[in-house]
């Protein structure tokens, strides 16, 4: 059920840095330090907090650390930071594929390109899944099967991935047998 | 659509700029010529009393102008004798051939800001982007770099371009580390003129930490003559002279030979060619440091034999 022979999908290979650049940022969705490929000199790390610990965080130990409440926060503060970035910078991106690609799109809105960009999955496999048939975005779906919050219609999640939307296709899973729906496995953990 | 058969044209008229360079221009003979992307060079057929040359000039006519070409020539010294048969012999009215345009310098559709770095004569691709540029509302600078005798001339034809440029002449004159050392997300850098311009510019964008995708680099006219040599074509066994002023390629369409090229200036690796036996000396901006080394392709528009003779399997 999980491949279906969509071959499309991105690849994301282990981070590494990138010698080539003079300035490094690196984001994560999770709360994780950075890789440590990628501390071989000077780096901005940004990370995000697990909602058990809001009211409880500690300030960041290291220099160029920074935490945010949520990946919400952190996205708005990148845009912020990239429309006065400088030639030169390199982008390293850890998360979920929704979050990997919404970094991807904010910063291709500020001028980085694919050699400047360097994204690598991590944590939750749940994706966000757009409806086809209302373009409403379904967030955090981890079965093969899901009720379309906007339209209530039954999606199939296809293995289809939007690099634009940071998000798979969902299509209507009875629309030739209305009602004739499977049973959703639990796929995307 | 791809054009393969030449365009026939004839000489429209010939502008002295200065007292090295010349503007040619050219009219289609039968309807009107093809668009050329920005950036676009052609194909010169110039047919001497003695020899054929076949060079490749920037247009300097913006992209949508398709009633006449234009081109600037400098009359090169240690030229292969192209630019002085178009400098003293040509005149209006000549028949001449033009290959279909081609571009292999063409605006990043991607870059929100453009570094355009002319040195010399290498401004003439920037003067068919500047039209481009300005009609998409692009940001862009223009710098070119020249000596002092020269920089009216350029700045005459900035302006009849749009203007918008820099001017760096011998006395005066910004470095470009300092044009690339603070330029914002998504800049793209092109330039074209003398090598050690070119060497520069890519050398100053990778250390302020540049993707090589942002780094554009059109490098014609590199065709120097040489020691002379001979080259034999395996599959006919024919020998074939290079002489000093001719490039390999020269002298295997004067042999009758069809060789395929396109830019002319070791840029495109078209007319690169499997190399048999002898040694070569690599003059292209194509070939890998590995394929250098491996010594077993030539670029025929450029480099020469470091040898007496080439086998080449033609």
């Amino acid at each position: 059920m999980t491949d279906q022979g969509i071959k499309s999908r991105p690849i994301y290979a282990a981070l590494r840095r990138d010698p080539s650049g003079r300035r490094h940022l690196y984001v994560s969705a999770g709360a994780e330090p950075p890789p440590p490929a990628l501390c071989d000199g000077p780096l901005e790390g940004w990370s995000v907090g697990p909602p058990t610990a809001e009211g409880t965080r500690t300030p960041p130990e290291r220099e160029g650390e920074r935490r945010f409440r949520s990946a919400s926060q952190l996205k708005a503060t990148l845009a912020r930071r990239l429309a006065t970035e400088r030639m030169g910078l390199r982008l390293y991106a850890e998360g979920p594929e929704d979050f990997l690609w919404d970094v991807f799109g904010i910063a291709q809105e500020h001028g980085l390109g694919r050699q400047e960009v360097f994204l690598k999955q991590a944590g939750t496999l749940a994706r966000r899944v757009q409806c086809v048939h209302c373009k409403t975005l379904n967030e955090g779906v981890s079965t093969t099967i899901v009720r379309c919050a906007g339209c209530g219609a039954n999606l199939f999640v296809r293995d289809h991935f939007s690099r634009r939307l940071s998000a798979f296709q969902g299509v209507k899973v009875d629309a030739e047998q209305p009602g004739d729906v499977p049973p959703a496995e639990r796929a995307y953990p | 659509m791809i054009l393969d058969a030449p365009l026939t044209a004839r000489v429209a008229g010939i502008d002295p700029l200065s007292p090295t360079l010349k503007r040619v221009r050219f009219v289609p003979e039968r309807g009107r010529f093809p668009t050329a992307a920005p950036g676009a060079h052609i194909l010169v057929t110039l047919r001497g009393p003695e020899r054929i040359w076949k060079n490749a000039y920037s247009l300097v006519t913006p992209p949508e102008q398709r009633d006449s070409y234009a081109i600037i020539v400098r009359r090169v010294e240690a030229s292969r004798g192209g630019s002085h048969f178009l400098h003293d012999h040509l005149k209006p009215g000549d028949p001449v051939e033009i290959g279909p345009p081609t571009s292999l310098f063409p605006i990043a559709s991607l870059a929100r800001r453009h570094i355009l770095i002319g040195g010399g004569i290498g401004l003439t691709p920037f003067l068919s982007y500047l039209p481009v540029l300005r009609a998409r509302g692009a940001a862009f600078e223009l710098h070119q770099y020249c000596t002092d005798d020269e920089s009216e001339v350029f700045a005459g034809l900035l302006a009849e371009a749009g203007g918008m440029a820099m001017i760096h002449g011998r006395t005066n004159r910004r470095s470009v580390a300092g044009i690339l050392a603070d330029q914002p997300l998504g800049t793209h850098v092109y330039t074209c003129g003398p090598e050690r311009l070119m060497a520069a510019v890519e050398a100053a964008a990778f250390a302020a930490g540049w993707p090589s995708g942002a780094i554009h680099k059109e490098s014609f006219g590199s065709a120097e003559g040489g020691a002379p040599f001979t080259v034999t074509l395996a599959r006919s066994g024919r020998t074939v002279p290079v002489s000093e002023s001719q490039s390999l390629l020269e002298a295997l369409e004067t042999a009758g030979v069809e060789a395929p090229c396109l830019c002319r200036g070791g840029a495109c690796g078209v007319c690169l060619t499997r190399v048999i036996d002898g040694a070569i000396e690599h003059r292209d901006h194509v070939l890998t440091e590995e394929e250098r080394a491996g010594g077993r392709l030539i670029a025929t528009c450029v480099s020469r034999a470091r040898s007496d003779a080439l086998v080449l399997d033609l």
